[in-house]
C-alpha cells in the first residue's frame, strides 16, 4: 500500500529514465533496452499468472510465438500491413486461448504445468513442420518493418521506444488491474478458492479471462519482436525462453508486479556480461548454452533467496518503514 | 512392402520405443511417489547415458566398460543433483521441484552440448546389426536388446519392492511419510537412493537405445517427458505405466508411419494432454460436484 | 402456528449427499422461516457443515431440491447462490491471506460491483468510483461487527476470535437474506460469545435470516428459536430448544446407547 504520490513519482523516473536512454547511450545499450521491454513485458505477464492467480500454465512462449508468426505470415503475403497483422494475431490467440483455457485451467497445478508444456512442445513442431506456410524450422523470413501512417519503423530507437511504450502499458494496465475488484478476486481464488466462490466470484470463468488477457500481451509483444527482427522461427519460443522468462520472474521475485520486469533486467544484462566474459572460452554461445546459466541462477535463488530481488526490496521497506514510522496509504 | 509388412514393422518400433518409454516411466513414478518431486531430469538421464557411453568410447574404452562408466557417472550425476539442488530447498512443494529440476536438464543439456557439440552420435549394437526378418519386415538384435530390458527391469523391480525389506520401506513411504519417518525411516536418505536409482535406470535405457535411435543433448527432454506421459496416464503404478507406454509407442508408432513422421512427438504430447482433461471431466462428472 | 410458504426463506427436501459410500447427508428435509434464528447440531461427522456446502452451492445434491425464496437453487453453482442472496462463513474461516482486512471484507462485496477486466486495467471513472463505494460499504460491514480500526491490517495479525469475525463481515458483504455460520463461536472465550450473541440478535433485528452449525450448546440453546438436529446425516429431530434438548433421539445420538 504505496502512498499515491510516492506511487507517481516512482512512475515519473522511470519514464522519464527510459526516454532519456537513447540520448544518452549508444545503439548497442538501446538494443539491450529494448529486449528488456519486450521480454521484461512478457515475463510480466506470465508473473502475474504464476504468482499472483495460481495458474503455472508454462505456455506463455507459446502466445508469444503465435502472435509473431500470424502477423509475420499475413505481413510477408501482403495480406494484412503488419499493424493489423498484430491485431489479428492477437485476435487468434485470444481465441486459441479461450478454446484450449476452458478445459485445462480446470487441472491441478503441476499437471496443467505438464500439459502447458506439452502444448508449447506441440505449437513449436508444428510450426516448423509446417512448412510451406510458415518457412520451416529455418524460420519465416523477409518479413516488412511495422508501419502506421506513413511512419515506417525501421531502427533500433524506434522500436525501443514501441516496445517501452508496450511494456509500461501493460505494467500500468496491470497494476490498475490488480488494485482493483478484479484484483481482489485473482488474489482471493489463489488464496482460498472455495471461499472466493461462495463470494461470487466464478472462479473458472475468472481464471479464463487472465488467461486471455495475458496471452492477447504476449501476442502483442510476440508482433511487435517479430517486426523488429524482420524474422522469426520456432525455436525463438521453445524451452530456452521458458527458461529464461522463468528465470526473470525467480530472480526479480513474482510476489509483486514489477519483479519480472526487474528479472528482466538482471538477465538481459547478465547475459551480456556473460557473452562478453566466456564468449571466447566457450566453444559456442546460443541460446542453449545461456539456458544453461540461467539454470544455474534459478536453482541458486530457488534455494536461497525465494523472494527474488523484489522479495528483498519489499523487507527492505517494510524495515525501513518499521524504523522510520509508518506512513499510511 | 506389404500392408501387413508395414504393420508388424510399424508395430515393432512401437514395441520398441513402448518398451523405453514404459522404463522411463518407471523411472518418473519411483521418484515421485516416494519423493513427490516432478524430476524433469529424468529425461536427461536417459540422454546422458548413450552420450556419456559414446564419450568413453570415444577416449579409448572398449563398450563394456564404456557403459559401465557412462552408468555409474549417471547415477553419481544424479545423487549430486539430489544432494545439492532438492535437499537444501526451504519450501518444498511440488512447482519449487519442478522448476529445479526443469533449470537442471537445462544446465545438463547445455554442459553436454558444450562439451560435444550439437550433433547426434551413437554407439555400436551390442550383439551386431545382423538383421532379423519377420514376416517381412526387419529388426536388430538391438530392439531384442531394448525388450529384454524392460522384462529384466520389471521383474526385478517387483522382486526388490515386495520381497526385500528395504523395498517395503520404500513402498511404506510411498504411501505414508509420517507414518514411514515415526518408525525410524529415513526419507532423505530413501529420496538419495531414488534419485540413484532412477539415473541408473535412466542411463542403461538411454544406452540400450542409443545404436537404434542415435543420441544428442536435445534427446532427453521429448523421450523423459514422453516416459512421464506413460507415467501419468497409467496412474503411477507399475503395471499402468507399462501398459500406458507400450500403447503409447504402439500409437506413435503407426500415426509415425502412416501419417507422418515429422509430427511424431505431437501426437504423444496430445495423448498426455486429452487424457489430462478428460481425466477431470470423469471426476468432475462422478463426482458431481465442486467444479462447474 | 400456520406456516405460510411465502413466509419460508430457505426449503430443503429430501437433500443427500453421499462421498464414495459414505452418506454425509441423507434424506433431509427442512424449512427455515425469514427473519429467524435456526441452530443445526449434531455430532461430530453428522453432517452438518456437508449440509452448508451443499445448500450454499460447493457441492452439487445427489438427492433432493433447495429452494430459496421460492425458487429453485439445487445444483446452482456457489457462485451464482451468492448473488441471489445467501451468505456463509467457513469452520476453518478460508479467508484471503494476502489481503488485507477490509480488503478481505470488500470482495465479500464483490456481487454488489460490475467493474470488468477493461474497466479495472484501464482505470475509467466508472471503475473508480464504484471501487469508493464498496470501500464505504465493506467499512460498514466491519462497523457492524466492531472491527473497523483493523481496517488496514494484515488478516496473520489478527486473532482468532477476530479472524471468525472478518469472515462474518465478509459474508455480510453479500447484503445475504440468509447468512450460514460454520462453528462462528469455536473455542471462543465467554465474552467473545456474549458479542457474537448480540451481532446475531442485531442482524436478525435487521430482516436477515441466521442460520448456526455449532457445538457450543449453552450458546445455541439460548440463542435460537428452532433446533435441528442432525445424525451420521439424517435428520433426528427438530424444535424449539426445550423439545430437542430432552428428546430420547437426541441424547441417544450424543451419549449411545447406554442411557
Amino acid at each position: 500500500m504505496n502512498g499515491r504520490p510516492r506511487q507517481k513519482l516512482l512512475w515519473l523516473i522511470l519514464i522519464t529514465v527510459i526516454v532519456a536512454i537513447p540520448f544518452v547511450a549508444g545503439s548497442y545499450v538501446v538494443g539491450v533496452m529494448c529486449f528488456v521491454a519486450i521480454f521484461g513485458g512478457l515475463a510480466l505477464g506470465m508473473g502475474l499468472l504464476l504468482e499472483q492467480a495460481g495458474m503455472f500454465s508454462l505456455a506463455h512462449p507459446t502466445w508469444f510465438g503465435l502472435g509473431g508468426y500470424v502477423s509475420g505470415i499475413l505481413a510477408v503475403r501482403g495480406i494484412a500491413p503488419p499493424w493489423l497483422g498484430s491485431i489479428f494475431g492477437a485476435v487468434f490467440v485470444g481465441i486459441i486461448s479461450y478454446i484450449i483455457g476452458a478445459p485445462l485451467l480446470r487441472l491441478k497445478g503441476y499437471y496443467l504445468a505438464c500439459a502447458t508444456f506439452g502444448l508449447l512442445l506441440i505449437v513449436e513442431i508444428t510450426m516448423g513442420q509446417l512448412g510451406t506456410l510458415t518457412g520451416g524450422n529455418e524460420g519465416l523470413m523477409g518479413i516488412p518493418p511495422l508501419s502506421v501512417g506513413g511512419l515506417v519503423l525501421e531502427t533500433d530507437v524506434h522500436y525501443y521506444y514501441l516496445s517501452w511504450v508496450l511494456c509500461l502499458g501493460c505494467l500500468w494496465f496491470l497494476y490498475n488491474l490488480m488494485d482493483s475488484r478484479m484484483g481482489r478476486a485473482i488474489k482471493s481464488f489463489n488464496d482460498s478458492e472455495v471461499a472466493a466462490r461462495s463470494m461470487g466470484i466464478n472462479v473458472p470463468w475468472y481464471k479464463l479471462k487472465v488467461f486471455i488477457l495475458t496471452a492477447v500481451m504476449a501476442s502483442m509483444i510476440g508482433s511487435v519482436y517479430t517486426f523488429y527482427l524482420r524474422f522469426t522461427q520456432p525455436s525463438i519460443f521453445g524451452f530456452p525462453l521458458l527458461v529464461e522468462l522463468v528465470t526473470m520472474i525467480i530472480i526479480g521475485g513474482g510476489k509483486t508486479l514489477y519483479g519480472p520486469l526487474l528479472g528482466a533486467f538482471v538477465v538481459m544484462w547478465l547475459r551480456e556480461a556473460i557473452h562478453l566474459s566466456l564468449g571466447g572460452l566457450l566453444p559456442r554461445m546460443s541460446a542453449q548454452v545461456d539456458a544453461l546459466f540461467f539454470g544455474l541462477i534459478i536453482i541458486v535463488i530457488l534455494i536461497f533467496m525465494p523472494g527474488g530481488l523484489s522479495g528483498w526490496i519489499d523487507r527492505f521497506l517494510y524495515f525501513g518503514r518499521q524504523v522510520f514510522g509508518r506512513t499510511d496509504g | 512392402m506389404t500392408l501387413f509388412s508395414q504393420i508388424i514393422q510399424y508395430a515393432i518400433s512401437g514395441i520398441t520405443s513402448g518398451s523405453i518409454y514404459a522404463v522411463i516411466g518407471i523411472c518418473w513414478s519411483l521418484v515421485y511417489l516416494i519423493t513427490k518431486v516432478l524430476n524433469f531430469t529424468t529425461g536427461e538421464f536417459v540422454m546422458l547415458g548413450g552420450m556419456l557411453t559414446w564419450g568413453f568410447r570415444g577416449a579409448g574404452f572398449g563398450l563394456v566398460p564404456s557403459v559401465l562408466f557412462a552408468i555409474t557417472c549417471t547415477i553419481l550425476i544424479s545423487m549430486i543433483l539430489e544432494r545439492i539442488a532438492i535437499r537444501p530447498v526451504r519450501f518444498p512443494s511440488e512447482m519449487t521441484y519442478m522448476m529445479i529440476t526443469i533449470a537442471a536438464a537445462s544446465v545438463i543439456k547445455g554442459v553436454v552440448l558444450l562439451g560435444w557439440g550439437s550433433e547426434t552420435r551413437t554407439i555400436p549394437a551390442f550383439f551386431g546389426t545382423e538383421v532379423i526378418h519377420l514376416f517381412g519386415a526387419t529388426m536388430t538384435s538391438q530392439i531384442l536388446c531394448v525388450l529384454g530390458l524392460l522384462v529384466i527391469v520389471t521383474l526385478g523391480l517387483s522382486l526388490f519392492l515386495n520381497r526385500t525389506l528395504f523395498g517395503k520401506a520404500l513402498r511404506a513411504s510411498a504411501i505414508n511419510v509420517t507414518g514411514a519417518s515415526l518408525m525410524g525411516i529415513d526419507i532423505s536418505r530413501f529420496r538419495f537412493f531414488c534419485f540413484g536409482l532412477a539415473g541408473g535406470l535412466g542411463a542403461i535405457t538411454g544406452i540400450v537405445i542409443t545404436p537404434i535411435t542415435f543420441t544428442g543433448y536435445e534427446v532427453g527432454m521429448l523421450t523423459g517427458l514422453k516416459g512421464l506421459v506413460a507415467a501419468i496416464v497409467g496412474g503411477w503404478t507399475m503395471t499402468g505405466t507399462m501398459v500406458a507406454a507400450l500403447m503409447l509407442g504402439l500409437f506413435e508408432g503407426f500415426g509415425a508411419g502412416f501419417i507422418s513422421a515429422g509430427l511424431k512427438d505431437v501426437f504423444s504430447l496430445l495423448v498426455m494432454i486429452l487424457f489430462l482433461i478428460f481425466r477431470t471431466m470423469d471426476l468432475a462428472l462422478w463426482r458431481g460436484s465442486v467444479m462447474r | 402456528m400456520a406456516e405460510r410458504t411465502d413466509d419460508i426463506l430457505l426449503h430443503v427436501r429430501g437433500l443427500s449427499k453421499h462421498f464414495g459410500g459414505i452418506k454425509a447427508v441423507d434424506e433431509v428435509t427442512c424449512a427455515i422461516k425469514n427473519r429467524s434464528i435456526i441452530s443445526m447440531i449434531g455430532p461430530n461427522g453428522a453432517g452438518k457443515s456437508t449440509f452448508i456446502n451443499v445448500v450454499s452451492g460447493i457441492y452439487s445434491p445427489d438427492a433432493g431440491k433447495v429452494y430459496f425464496q421460492g425458487e429453485e437453487i439445487t445444483g446452482v453453482p456457489a457462485y451464482e447462490i451468492a448473488a441471489k442472496g445467501i451468505g456463509r462463513t467457513f469452520q476453518l474461516e478460508e479467508l484471503f491471506g494476502s489481503l488485507s482486512v477490509l480488503e478481505n471484507v470488500m470482495v465479500g462485496c464483490h456481487t454488489g460491483g460490475r467493474s470488468d477486466v477493461l474497466a479495472c486495467g484501464l482505470s475509467l471513472p466508472s471503475a473508480r468510483s464504484e471501487e469508493r463505494r464498496v470501500r464505504g460499504e465493506a467499512m460498514e460491514c466491519l462497523k457492524e461487527v466492531g472491527l473497523e480500526q483493523r481496517a488496514h491490517d494484515p488478516i496473520s495479525r489478527l486473532p482468532l476470535g477476530e479472524r471468525k469475525l472478518v469472515g462474518v463481515a465478509r459474508a455480510l458483504g453479500m447484503k445475504p437474506r440468509l447468512l450460514m455460520l460454520d462453528e462462528p463461536a469455536g473455542g471462543r472465550a465467554a465474552h467473545e460469545v456474549e458479542k457474537l450473541v448480540r451481532l446475531i440478535y442485531t442482524l436478525r433485528d435487521q430482516g436477515i435470516t441466521v442460520f448456526i452449525v455449532e457445538h457450543n450448546m449453552p450458546f445455541v440453546m439460548s440463542l435460537s428459536e428452532r433446533v435441528i438436529v442432525l445424525d451420521e446425516g439424517r435428520k433426528i429431530a427438530e424444535g424449539t430448544p426445550d423439545e430437542v434438548r430432552t428428546s430420547e433421539e437426541v441424547i441417544k445420538a450424543y451419549l449411545g446407547e447406554e442411557v
